[in-house]
């Protein structure tokens, strides 16, 4: 995979990318206060990094069109960037796979693919909706899979 | 026409001299001749003959040389004017004595007659007509710049004339006391002065100066405060907020502390607020001092009714390394304008009454009384250079820090001699900056430096740090400050403050910002290399801050007023910067820097509502004041853009979060902004002429300035009563839809449907019980809904359930909530003069504006809708105006009255008592006061009003906020098919087309 460095997370507002339904309310798991404490469960953004240039993140919102087109206009000729990463987080797997196998097939063979895959560690906030002591956690640990596709072009343009 | 011309003829001539007839004598025969002579009079002059006369005496002679011209267009204007019959007679009588050629002209009486005509004229001269200044009237060419200001530049006729109005404009200038020159003006010390003088009125913040240079400064709340910037920087700001970082000074927030016993206090702050609304003061993690919370006030035990404001609140944290203090502290956050309110509800509840003067403010007071006294020294004399060159003896004007305001002895502690509660006003004694965006991680980590530990004194003299070494003296404390400083280093790791608890606080103690301040203004930007350490930034994110490290000096006054009071000045600080060896090196003070403790709070960004999760987030820092300055222009320097209350004001519009004190109608701090935004609105409506303003009556809007929500609510009562019938129908069909929705979910566990039916349930005999209370309250006022259940229970119905997972994933999450809906009407009804908040998002075209109409669509708009996907939305037709008559009538009435006045005044009393009883004033386009029934007055049956409005950026299309009626709602979402439910149309003011969209109630 060359000298690519292992990104662990960055997903821009990936709005339904990850877990569904803000506002999901679970109990408190092994509370022993008699009136449990009913949370409610708050997705907070997923762990980003720092973006480069090159970087794309895969939404579920944008138009799909819209992303592959930003992608064409980072690898065209005005675009300055030899190689492009699209990330991909949950839902949006899918859609980050097809963006890339879209890139290649409309890049007449001078573009190469490498997929890797990750986990990526996410919290979801706990709310307590009221005053009954639970001693909940502030936030409850998830794990959600990740795609990052580096796409670089093999021979440079004419 | 002609009178109007007649007028102008009346104003030019208004300074000639009666006694002089024009043209005739004065103008030479041959203009007469040649100019009239298409006319049917031909009139001489005794001019042919005046001619050899006028040899002999000298003063007509030098007349005539002059005359021909001016004498000459006179008799133009003459031949175009109007008034012929007029002249005709004047000239008639004369034409009478010129008939006959006089024989003789006796030389001293024609001189006479011509002296007394040539003075009028003269004066006619020098007296000029308009009330312009002299060198106004000078012809372009010859004005000269500066003329104004000094007279020289004026021909020298004019001079004297120019002198005279300058002095008189001299006086007319009230008497202003900068007769000192600019430059001693602008000397510090002067300056100094000046500035607290200004800010005896409106409390400046410690950024005034720095905004009043690139704000529009308004005067609001008792503060003067930058409203937007005068750069172009909307869209800049907004940016700022979703990707950089946007600095707001909120040091105009007043904080209200309570100290007293955890019990004593929580038992009456209980009754205050109410857990319905949310986790109140006794919510676990906010009672620990870990988080910050948010919540809605009221008048003790008034629930549901009687808004008092939303507050944020922090308590001290409990454990201070191992010492359990019995007594706590509690901060209250509140919004200038709910300040008053608020207290004085507080100082009841409480029973405090008894001012302290041994309490926190008496060093404040004696402070602001020694400015005092010095500016009574300034003001007595002059004296005070002099003073100054005799000795050090004066004492130096300090600026005045925190609230200058304030009356020196009054006191602003309050204690209770039951309970020990003690109330303080720490108005402006705290500074809170608030940081929103991405990058303010960046900008608080680049600007703020922990501070270094320090075991021995600078000096032995000063109080510098006493504190500070005192406390590294102990180690447990010593390693608490390197925990907390080991959780600020980790903020660098983390992209966005949003990942982080919400309202997590962070105490922390700084070194002087301003010492590694960079030269020039840069952009702090994220460090990749900081994001390695992922083990810990996970802990810290799952688990939050620890309480420990909750903890800040910043609550202890004694440390606060040290810290203040031993500020480095600036001066000093560039002194010592200028004295480096090493020009533009790091300044390094060692162990004269000052310390100062600060608290960091983050600040949830966007919670409720599906799209754009924690947008908005960042962080809000506590300073002690007088280290405004020092913390501002650091942040500034790494690159966070500053924006005003109109930002702040967009900030809430996007989160969808209800602005203080814009949406808040319930409270009276609410009800006095929308009072003063109806004036402004008024006023401004009334500039225009009438002919270029919209008629709101023709366009059906019968409130574009002020929501009426009283009487939308008693409206939509008495319409529901009207009805009562059919919506019951109504109710039991949908009803029926319920529970055929819920056949195919699966129910979840069977002890949460019990759980919730039990709280539905408990909660409606609850309600029940409360209408029943204070039946007679609820049907007097209005008040918003803001009971969680209820309201996300209303959210669920609200929601469109058109595809198929949704609707599964719909019903499964309101789960057995829907089966109460025959429960849920009853309780709902319970409340009739409700409104709730709601947010709106635009389908298709068009931005909503302030004071929009929120409108129920009909059936045939829906099925328009489904048909026609591009369609807009329906019109209104348009409306006839039926004032415009009444208001032509009183008009005429009126100018007949005036005219009967000036004929007999005695006798138009009865008139007089007649226009008095009529309707105070009509405007031409508005509505008068008594409105008909709202609901009903247009096409579409009005549900509420948009308090909040614009296109949005971050949504990319027009979003609304604001208010319907829940009657209305209820009565709208029972009647709309399932796919189409939360559609509305809404109509701004000023226009007859309705637009599409989507109402959302977000919890």
């Amino acid at each position: 995979m060359g000298g690519w460095r292992q990104v662990s997370g960055g997903w821009g507002c990936s709005g339904r990318a990850g877990g569904r339904g803000a506002g999901r309310e679970s109990r408190g798991a092994g509370a022993p206060a008699p009136p449990a404490a009913e949370l409610a469960l708050r997705r907070r953004l997923p762990p980003r990094l720092p973006r480069r240039p090159g970087d794309v993140y895969v939404n579920m919102q944008t138009d799909f069109k819209a992303q592959l087109s930003r992608c064409q206009k980072l690898l065209g000729p005005g675009g300055g960037c030899a190689e492009i990463c699209i990330h991909g987080l949950g839902l949006a797997i899918n859609r980050a796979i097809n963006i890339a196998l879209q890139l290649q097939a409309g890049g007449a063979g001078a573009l190469r693919l490498a997929a890797n895959t990750s986990t990526v560690p996410l919290a979801d906030g706990l709310e307590p909706q009221g005053d009954a002591d639970g001693r909940p956690p502030l936030a409850q640990a998830r794990n959600n899979s990740a795609i990052h596709i580096r796409v670089c072009r093999v021979a440079p343009p004419p | 026409m002609s009178n109007a011309r007649e007028k102008k003829r009346a104003k030019k001539m208004r300074n000639q001299p009666a006694s002089v007839t024009l043209s005739s004598d004065c103008g030479p025969c041959h203009s007469g001749i040649q100019h009239h002579n298409g006319g049917s009079r031909s009139f001489q002059t005794p001019k042919p003959d005046l001619h050899p006369d006028a040899s002999a005496a000298e003063t007509p002679a030098n007349y005539q040389h002059h005359s021909p011209g001016p004498s000459y267009r006179k008799e133009q204007y003459f031949s175009k004017g109007q008034n012929r019959a007029e002249r005709g007679r004047g000239r008639g009588g004369r034409q009478n004595v010129s008939q006959e050629m006089p024989k003789y002209v006796t030389a001293s009486t024609f001189a006479r007659a011509r002296a007394a005509e040539i003075n009028a004229m003269l004066k006619a001269v020098t007296q000029k007509s308009s009330n312009s200044l002299v060198f106004q009237t000078l012809p372009r060419h010859m004005r000269r710049r500066a003329m104004s200001h000094n007279i020289k530049r004026l021909p020298r006729r004019l001079r004297e004339i120019a002198r005279k109005e300058a002095e008189k404009a001299v006086h007319q200038k009230k008497e202003h006391s900068k007769n000192k020159c600019r430059k001693a003006r602008r000397r510090h010390i002067n300056l100094v002065v000046e500035f607290n003088r200004r800010q005896k009125k409106n409390i400046w913040l410690e950024t005034h100066i720095w905004h009043a240079k690139r704000f529009h400064m308004v005067k609001k709340w008792g503060y003067c405060l930058g409203d937007r910037p005068t750069t172009k920087s909307y869209r800049a700001c907004y940016r700022a907020m979703t990707k950089h970082c946007l600095l707001q000074d909120l040091s105009y927030y007043c904080c209200l502390e309570l100290n007293g016993k955890e019990e004593e206090l929580l038992k009456v702050l209980a009754r205050m607020c109410s857990i319905d609304t949310g986790p109140t003061f006794a919510a676990v993690p906010c009672l620990s001092g870990r988080l910050q919370g948010s919540l809605v006030l009221y008048r003790a035990d008034r629930y549901p009714e009687d808004l008092l404001g939303p507050i944020t609140f922090i308590w001290k944290p409990k454990h201070v390394s191992g010492i359990t203090s019995e007594t706590r502290q509690l901060w209250i956050w509140t919004h200038p304008s709910l300040k008053q309110d608020i207290l004085t509800e507080l100082r009841t509840v409480f029973q405090c009454s008894e001012p302290v003067e041994t309490c926190s403010p008496e060093p404040i007071v004696t402070l602001l009384q020694e400015e005092k006294q010095t500016d009574v020294v300034m003001i007595v004399g002059k004296k005070r250079k002099r003073e100054d060159n005799e000795g050090e003896k004066a004492v130096p004007v300090k600026k005045i820090i925190g609230d200058g305001t304030r009356v020196p002895l009054q006191s602003y502690c309050w204690t209770s001699q039951t309970t020990g509660v003690v109330i303080s006003d720490l108005t402006m004694e705290i500074l809170r900056y608030r940081l929103i965006g991405p990058l303010s991680h960046c900008v608080l980590t680049e600007a703020l430096k922990t501070a270094s530990i320090q075991t021995e004194m600078a000096d032995s003299e000063t109080e510098l740090n006493n504190w500070w070494v005192e406390n590294c003296k102990n180690s447990e404390r010593v390693s608490l400050h390197q925990r907390q400083e080991a959780i600020f280093e980790l903020l660098q790791g983390i992209s966005s403050p949003s990942e982080i608890a919400a309202g997590t606080i962070l105490g922390l103690t700084v070194g002087d910002p301003r010492v590694n301040l960079p030269k020039k203004r840069s952009k702090a930007m994220p460090n990749p290399e900081k994001y390695q350490d992922n083990e810990k930034v996970r802990q810290l994110l799952l688990e939050g801050v620890p309480v420990e490290c909750a903890h800040s000096f910043i609550w202890d006054q004694t440390i606060c007023k040290n810290v203040t009071e031993n500020k480095i000045p600036e001066q000093d600080l560039n002194h010592m910067r200028s004295e480096l060896l090493v020009p533009g090196s790091q300044l390094d003070l060692g162990p004269c820097e000052s310390k100062i403790p600060i608290l960091l709070v983050q600040q949830p960004g966007k919670v409720a509502g599906e799209d754009r999760p924690g947008w908005g987030s960042g962080w809000d820092i506590c300073v002690p004041k007088g280290w405004g300055m020092a913390f501002w222009i650091p942040f500034v320097y790494r690159g966070a853009r500053v924006g005003g209350l109109q930002e702040g004001l967009k900030h809430s519009e996007y989160k969808r979060t209800p602005h203080v004190p814009n949406d808040f109608p319930d409270c009276p701090a609410g009800i006095q902004f929308a009072k003063e935004l109806k004036n402004i609105l008024l006023e401004k409506f009334k500039r225009r002429p009438p002919a270029k303003r919209a008629n709101y009556v023709k366009l059906g809007t019968l409130a574009p300035f002020l929501c009426p929500w009283g009487q939308l609510t008693r409206d939509w009562e008495i319409r529901n009563k009207a009805q009562e019938e059919s919506v019951i129908t109504s109710s039991a069909d949908s009803e029926s839809c319920a529970t055929e929705k819920q056949i195919p979910c699966e129910p979840k566990p069977g002890q949460i449907i019990e759980d919730s039916q039990g709280d539905v349930v408990e909660e409606m005999t609850q309600i029940q019980n409360l209408c029943k209370e204070d039946g007679a309250a609820t049907s007097s006022d209005f008040f918003v809904l803001r009971n969680r259940k209820l309201l996300k229970q209303l959210s669920a119905r609200c929601q469109p359930s058109c595809g198929k997972g949704q609707r599964v994933r719909s019903a499964s999450k309101l789960g057995q909530k829907e089966m109460t809906e025959d429960a849920l009407l009853p309780m709902f009804k319970c409340y009739p003069r409700v409104l709730v908040w709601v947010s709106l998002s635009l389908l298709r075209k068009g931005s909503p504006e302030l004071h929009a109409m929120i409108c129920i669509p009909t059936q045939e708009d829906l099925l328009q809708l489904s048909k026609d996907q591009l369609f807009c939305g329906p019109q209104e037709p348009k409306h006839s105006d039926i004032f415009k008559h009444k208001i032509l009538k009183l008009k005429e009435r009126k100018k007949r009255e005036t005219n009967g006045k000036a004929l007999e005044s005695g006798a138009s009393d009865a008139l007089e008592a007649k226009a008095v009883e009529e309707p105070k004033e009509l405007i031409l386009g508005l509505w008068p006061d008594s409105l008909p029934d709202l609901t009903s007055h247009c096409s579409r049956i009005l549900l509420g009003f948009v308090t909040q409005g614009d296109f949005s950026l971050a949504a990319g299309c027009g979003e609304a906020l604001g208010f319907v009626n829940l009657t209305g709602l209820l009565h709208m979402l029972s009647s709309q098919p399932a796919d189409k439910k939360g559609l509305v149309l809404l109509r701004t003011p000023a226009s007859l087309q309705y637009r599409f969209a989507r109402l959302s109630i977000e919890v």
